[in-house]
């Protein structure tokens, strides 16, 4: 699997500076192109379909 | 009444997938008890449904899905320029499970602990009470059976359905469905989990009850395998969804390898009457309302149907049995045991109800003074004082009466109900009453706003006591949920959304809505009389067909009534508190949401509660101590993931795929589909996927090394100093801001101390 994820056990916020090895990086004191850089946000609200909202048959 | 030696008769009596995962369903246990009563002492009830929902939601079962997916469906097998419709939803499953599956393996224990009320000793302290361990654990569960769902691709389990890319339309597609392991999730559970026991048990009858149209299948897989393992074994299959399709089924070749007989409609007598022939070595002639097959040539089975049955007197019949159930599975912190207080509808009008082909034709009721009696005896028999009463409607004396009894008998329990408009027998006094004998949810049938679709469907009742009956209930502290349907023969887009904004000008009296698109299937009388709904009904190809499509010259189309039903259910999430963000699992968790009106929560403060966390989360702002959540996983695409959610999501994908519960399924509207929705094109995006929070998110990758950077930094506050420090405009500085509030909002970046949602009800359920 692709992936970037903090494995440690019970993880403290503050502790959290994981390495992503397949993510873009930025190193720590480059500047960013922040006005340059597609800062896009997508979610998808789950579609509830009517068999999900028949939730009171007998 | 014989009394048989408990070892003389075993029966076995199935509860196969897939049914709701939060409380027990009524059928097995209505019938136990009357057996019992009978004289069959050993009985045997499993519920097969919450048990697969419990077995697959384990680490060991998702370890094995998550290695499964990998070789079915791994992500790099996408690697084309374009991806087109048909590889979409296999794109989907493999991309949430590359970001899911990880997490969710760790967690799932844990979620099961919190939604059973198991994770913490003191009942206050349970992560059931707080919606901020409560919803995260839901979702976990969830996305776990998403888990489970791509490992069989392209089926799909969720606590709601099932369904395969087989059509339950079709014998043919049903039969095949049975002996599909790569897709058929529960063979391997039944050889695994269920066969042994049935094997060791040797029951002489095996009862499998199939209430909904996402069991049909799983039923017979389990038929099948029982007939082959133990071919002495009597099968029988009972319930609603047989009460319609049930002829068909014994018509349809092949079925006759699977099981023995189908007992329609009301099944105490006929299954004792079974039992009884069987026990005796007599033949099956006599049994009441069996379908059965002549194996006089073995090659050659002949399908028999009898005479019905009398019902049952109800008011005889003995309080369900629920021992031996998993009651400790159910994934709920408290059992709500269902009880049925009377059967069939004393209204009995609405045109589009076929309630009378479920249960068998005519209204019967236990007596108030019994049910109360019998709520007691439940209450200290399984230690639970919640109640779900079942029922389509109780008539005005019975909801006048029954209050007066349960506080008499000091039965000292909650309970829900449905329920119809009656002005008289809701009225401020006696919605006061049925408060003090514990109701707590009424869940009555409004279905329309428009007067003239209210009178082609008889309903009988007036918006005026509509709105009486739902104030006098919410003044009552009562929950007030209304079923409403979109769609009816002729309904005008106009007139669905005067229901909507109907529901919606009186959001403070009415809770939840049950919204449904109106379906015709074979019994019903829109479908037997056509012409006076102005509709025509257009044939169903397949032999076990019971929806069918129709043409209408007025009115919304079957597809203009499926935006619609989107239309208002985008409105409700935004209008109606307890549908509102993620506090919607509320409502899709039966009985959840009313626990915590039975724990003391009354309806307004509980909406309220969900109400001003929906809008504490949107007023996320982005503070310099925001870090990134510990456990997000970023998954590398070469597609956009929303943009595959939203072209699945499109009525024309929709209808491509089998739907046992809303029947709407067009055969070759893949190729339709396929035509319309054009394929996606490459791009680069990144799916985040944080189990704390459970929701998937996508960036591109300007956001993806922000993200980067932020976790080098530590906090934002740090990022935005070096990013000053680099030079960096007040301008580009405000964009990072916003950026970093948005992914707050949506739970990527957590504060340090969590805002908290103190829970009123959390007091009382310490008691």
């Amino acid at each position: 699997m692709n992936q970037n994820k903090d494995q440690r056990e019970d993880a403290e916020l503050e502790d959290s500076h994981d390495e992503s090895s397949e993510a873009p990086t930025a190193a720590g004191g480059e500047a960013l192109d922040l006005e340059g850089l597609d800062l896009t946000v997508e979610t998808v609200e789950e579609r509830i379909s009517p068999s999900e909202t028949n939730v009171f048959d007998k | 009444m014989i009394q048989l030696p408990s070892n003389d008769f075993p029966v076995t009596l199935a509860f196969p997938p897939q049914g709701h995962w939060t409380q027990p369903h009524l059928a097995l246990p209505c019938l136990k008890a009357w057996l019992h009563a009978s004289g069959y002492g050993d009985v045997e009830q499993m519920d097969l449904s919450v048990e697969a929902f419990d077995h697959f939601l384990t680490a060991e079962s998702l370890t094995r899905a998550a290695e499964k997916v990998q070789r079915r469906l791994p992500l790099d097998r996408f690697k084309e320029d374009r991806l087109p419709l048909g590889q979409m939803r296999a794109w989907r499953a493999a991309a949430e499970s590359a970001a899911s599956a990880e997490s969710v393996i760790e967690r799932v224990e844990a979620a099961k602990a919190v939604l059973r009320g198991q994770d913490h000793t003191v009942e206050a302290e349970r992560g059931f009470w707080d919606p901020d361990r409560y919803i995260p654990a839901v979702r976990t569960l969830y996305h776990g059976l998403r888990l489970i769902s791509s490992a069989h691709y392209p089926s799909e389990l969720t606590p709601h359905n099932f369904t395969m890319s087989y059509s339950n339309d079709s014998s043919e597609d049903v039969l095949a469905a049975t002996l599909d392991e790569e897709q058929n999730p529960f063979i391997e559970f039944y050889r695994e989990q269920v066969m042994p026991r049935l094997i060791e048990r040797e029951p002489r009858v095996l009862g499998l009850s199939v209430l909904y149209g996402s069991q049909l299948i799983p039923a017979l897989t389990l038929a099948r395998m029982v007939k082959a393992a133990l071919p002495d074994c009597h099968i029988t299959m009972g319930g609603g969804f047989l009460a319609y399709i049930g002829d068909k089924v014994m018509a349809a070749p092949g079925m006759a390898e699977c099981f023995d007989s189908i007992v329609f409609h009301e099944g105490e007598r006929p299954l004792l009457m079974l039992c009884e022939a069987l026990r005796l070595g007599e033949g099956l002639e006599d049994v009441g309302s069996l379908a059965w097959w002549d194996r006089s040539d073995p090659d050659h089975p002949v399908a028999v149907k009898n005479m019905a049955a009398h019902p049952i007197k109800l008011d005889d019949a003995p309080a369900p049995d629920l021992d031996g159930l998993p009651m400790e599975k159910y994934f709920s912190p408290r059992v709500v045991i269902p009880y049925d207080v009377n059967r069939g509808c004393y209204y009995g009008e609405c045109t589009f109800c076929t309630l009378p082909t479920v249960i068998g034709p005519g209204y019967r009721t236990r007596s108030s003074e019994t049910i109360a009696r019998h709520v007691v005896e439940l209450r200290d028999r399984y230690a639970s004082t919640h109640f779900n009463f079942i029922t389509d409607c109780m008539p005005p004396g019975m909801i006048k009466d029954l209050p007066e009894r349960l506080i008499e008998a000091e039965a000292g329990v909650t309970w829900w109900a449905d329920a119809r408009i009656e002005p008289k027998a809701y009225d401020a006094d006696g919605a006061k009453r049925l408060y003090e004998s514990g109701c707590r949810k009424l869940l009555f049938g409004f279905e329309s706003a428009t007067k003239r679709i209210l009178k082609m469907m008889m309903k009988g009742q007036s918006l005026k006591s509509v709105v009486e009956v739902a104030r006098n209930c919410t003044e009552a502290d009562i929950s007030v949920t209304f079923y409403a349907m979109v769609g009816f023969p002729t309904e005008t887009r106009e007139e669905a959304r005067a229901t909507l904004e109907f529901i919606e000008e009186h959001a403070d009296i009415i809770r939840e809505v049950s919204l449904q698109t109106f379906h015709i299937d074979e019994v019903a009388k829109t479908y037997k009389e056509p012409e006076q709904f102005g509709i025509r009904v257009l044939d169903a190809p397949g032999d076990l067909a019971l929806y069918h499509d129709y043409e209408a010259d007025q009115g919304m189309t079957q597809e203009e009534a499926a935006e619609m039903f989107e239309e208002m259910m985008a409105s409700f999430r935004r209008n109606l508190a307890i549908f509102s963000g993620d506090n919607i699992f509320y409502f899709m968790q039966k009985s959840h949401y009313f626990l915590h009106l039975a724990s003391g929560e009354t309806p307004q403060g509980f909406s309220g509660r969900c109400a001003d966390r929906t809008e504490a989360r949107a007023q996320r702002a982005a503070d310099p101590g925001l870090k990134v959540s510990p456990g997000l996983v970023t998954v590398p695409l070469d597609f956009s993931y929303s943009e595959a959610v939203r072209t699945l999501s499109d009525p024309l994908a929709r209808a491509a795929r089998p739907d046992f519960l809303t029947g709407r399924y067009v055969r070759d509207a893949d190729q339709v589909a396929e035509e319309q929705l054009p394929p996606l094109e490459v791009k680069e995006r990144f799916l985040l996927y944080d189990a704390e929070n459970g929701e998937f998110v996508e960036l591109r990758d300007g956001g993806a090394r922000v993200l980067a950077a932020l976790r080098q930094h530590g906090t934002l506050g740090s990022l935005i100093e070096a990013q000053r420090r680099g030079g960096a405009s007040e301008a580009a500085l405000d964009r990072l801001e916003q950026f970093a509030a948005e992914l707050h909002r949506l739970g990527v970046l957590r504060s340090k101390t969590p805002t908290p949602t103190p829970s009123p009800a959390l007091a009382s359920a310490q008691g």
